[in-house]
This record gives C-alpha cells, structure tokens and sequence, in this order.
C-alpha cells in the first residue's frame, strides 16, 4: 500500500459514474464552464474519498503498532532515553578528548618553551644535539594531538544523526496518537541497580548516571576519612 | 617515612594504555618492579603465588571486577594484608562505601593526577607501618 494512493487506483475507478463523466463532457462541448466544473469535483471528491480513508488506514495501523508496543516497550524508552543518553555519552567523549588534547598541546608548548631556553644557553654541541631530539619528540606529541580532530568529525556526524533519529521517532510517537510523556522513566529495582554498581559502571556521564556520585578527589577523601581508611 | 621502592607491584586495568600510565607515574615516584594484569580473573592465580607487596587495580573490568578480586585477596589467609589501591571510573557513593567495606586502602577516581596517587601511596604505607607497629612487628 501507499506509493499509488495519490493516483486512481482500479478500485477507484469503479467510484466513478459513467453518467457523470458523460455529463461532464457534454458540458464541454456546450461551453457550460460552470457545470463542467462542478461535475469534475464531483469526479475528483470520489478520488479524495478514498485518498483519505487511505491516509486514515495508515495512522490507524501506526497507532495500532505503536500502541502494541505498549508504553514500557524498547523502542519507546530508547527514543525517549536511549537516544538522549546516547548523545550525551557522545558529547562526553568529545569534551573529554578535546579537554585531554589541550592539556597534552599545553604541556608540549611549555616544554618546547623549557627546551629552547636551555638550546640559547648551551655551547655543549653533545647536549644541543639531545635537545634538537627531544624537540623532535615534543613535535610528534603535538602533531599526534590532530587525532582530536578526526575523531571530533567522526562523533559531530554520529551526534547529528542520532539527533535527527531521536527527532523522527518522537515525531512518529505523537503523530500516531501517543504520548511522549506518558512513556514512564526507566525501571530499574533496587537489586538491578546494586548489580549493576557492583559489575561497575563506567564514568557518569548522563544527568540521570550523576546521581548520587563525588564530585571530586577531596569528595572521595572525605569520605574514607569519615571511615578511618 | 621510608617506603620500599623495591616492592613488588601488580598494576591491574584492562586498558593497556591506563596500565601504562599507571606504571610511568609509578616509575616517576621511584618504583621500578612490576608487573600487569588485564582483568581481575588473571591477576588472581598471579596474586596467589604471593609475590606481590602492592595491588593497584581498576573496578570495572570484563571477567573479575576490581571489587571482586579484593574480597578475594582479603578472604585468604595468607594474602589478606596486602596493600590494595583502586583506581576508578567508578564514582557513586554507594560503591566508595561497597570498597570501604570490602576493606580498599585507598581510593583514587579517574582522572587523577601524578600528586594524587603519590599522596595515597604514601598514606597507604604510612598505615602499613603503623599497623606493624602495633603487632609488634
């Protein structure tokens, strides 16, 4: 179903009255515009007829899947969770990467900084020959550094196309007659979230993942020396 | 206090390159013996032939977490005192109190910094030394 429906289909055609269409042509030969007008919107209403029982057919099918789905179904929680915390782990990859490379270009500049400092102060041909070497090495750290670039494109396209799907399936979800915000916030029980803490579970990165977590070193230390460790 | 730059070492982490870092920052600090585990499930049977004066481990690995293989260490008899340090992703509150309990010695969330592993080391076997201390050892 769907790629003929804006054209006459078989079925359509049996809609149509051969009385009208003679009606129709009559009015032509006689120049009777107004007539001949009116009777090719009869003709055509019987086209749009069943163009819209089409249309409603295939929203009411939509809805029907969807609704069978059932509110806790997979493709409902990942379009409102998954795909979300998906763009979020994303990000985190990129800000994370992007931070690491700036500390590492930082560090490289300031020890080419420290290398050539000491270059205009030695005559020690032995030592200058060591200092070009590692400022060879401090080049390749600093170039090697360009990877954040690549990846970064790589994961901006990744984002944007799960962006756009997360968009496409809400869009789909409401037009098929069902609520986004009916769709309940993932369940986990007390004993799936012990289980999952004790297989561990990585860096929290997503709002929901930051729950409940230190938010530094000294928050940790803290902790520990409250119990004697 | 004098720390025995000779101890053995076992750096524990599925990333190599997390290893590897871990290794060079331990380099830095004066320590020169170690050796590597990729998972908690190969470092135990390492663990056993008790060579080893230090674990470093990280918690969240694929076939023995990090947690596990402490309580295994401190279950046996022979291996209970030794010295184990996590360092982790791993930072909800609930699961800093899970490896207090298990008996960690110290605790380290990743990203960490060159001075913040050398402050814990040097805790851990401050403690080490007190704890003999008072056994009379």
């Amino acid at each position: 179903m769907g790629q003929a429906l804006f054209w006459f289909q078989g079925e359509d055609m049996k809609n149509i009255k051969p009385k009208q269409v003679k009606t129709l042509l009559k009015a032509l030969e006689k120049e009777d515009y107004d007539k001949a007008s009116e009777m090719l919107d009869a003709i055509v209403a019987k086209r749009n007829e069943s163009l819209i029982e089409g249309v409603e057919e295939i929203a009411q099918n939509l809805h029907d899947t969807l609704e069978n789905f059932g509110q806790d179904s997979q493709l409902l929680q990942d379009t409102k969770h998954g795909l979300p915390d998906a763009t979020e782990r994303l990000e985190y990859v990129m800000q994370t990467t992007e931070d690491a490379s700036n500390k590492t270009l930082n560090a490289a500049e300031n020890m080419i900084g420290l290398l050539e400092s000491i270059e205009s102060q030695t005559s020690d041909e032995k030592i200058a020959a060591y200092l070009k070497q590692a400022h060879a090495e401090m080049t390749e750290i600093m170039t090697a550094q360009s990877f954040q670039d690549l990846t970064g494109q790589v994961l901006n396209r990744v984002i944007m196309l799960v962006t756009s799907l997360e968009a496409s399936l809400k869009d789909l979800i409401e037009r098929s007659g069902l609520s986004l915000e009916a769709i309940p916030e993932p369940a986990q029980s007390d004993a799936e979230r012990k289980a999952q803490q004790e297989r561990g579970m990585g860096p929290n990165v997503t709002r929901d993942g930051k729950k409940d977590t230190v938010g530094s070193q000294d928050d940790v230390d803290a902790m520990l020396d409250d119990l004697g460790i | 206090m004098q720390i025995d730059r000779n101890m053995n070492i076992l750096v524990v982490d599925d990333f190599s390159t997390m290893r590897r870092i871990v290794k060079n920052l331990l380099k830095e600090l004066g320590f020169s013996k170690f050796d590597e585990a990729d998972d908690g499930a190969t470092a135990w049977p390492m663990i056993q032939s008790g060579k080893y004066d230090f674990i470093v481990s990280d918690w969240n690995m694929p076939e023995m977490t990090g947690i596990d293989l402490l309580r295994h260490v401190r279950a046996d008899e022979k291996l209970k005192g030794t010295p184990f340090l996590l360092i982790t992703a791993e930072a909800k509150r609930a699961q800093i109190l899970e490896a207090a309990e298990a008996g960690v010695d110290g605790y380290i969330v990743k990203p960490f910094t060159a001075a913040t592993l050398n402050g814990k080391i040097e805790k851990i076997f401050e403690r080490v030394a007190e704890r003999k201390k008072a056994a009379g050892g």
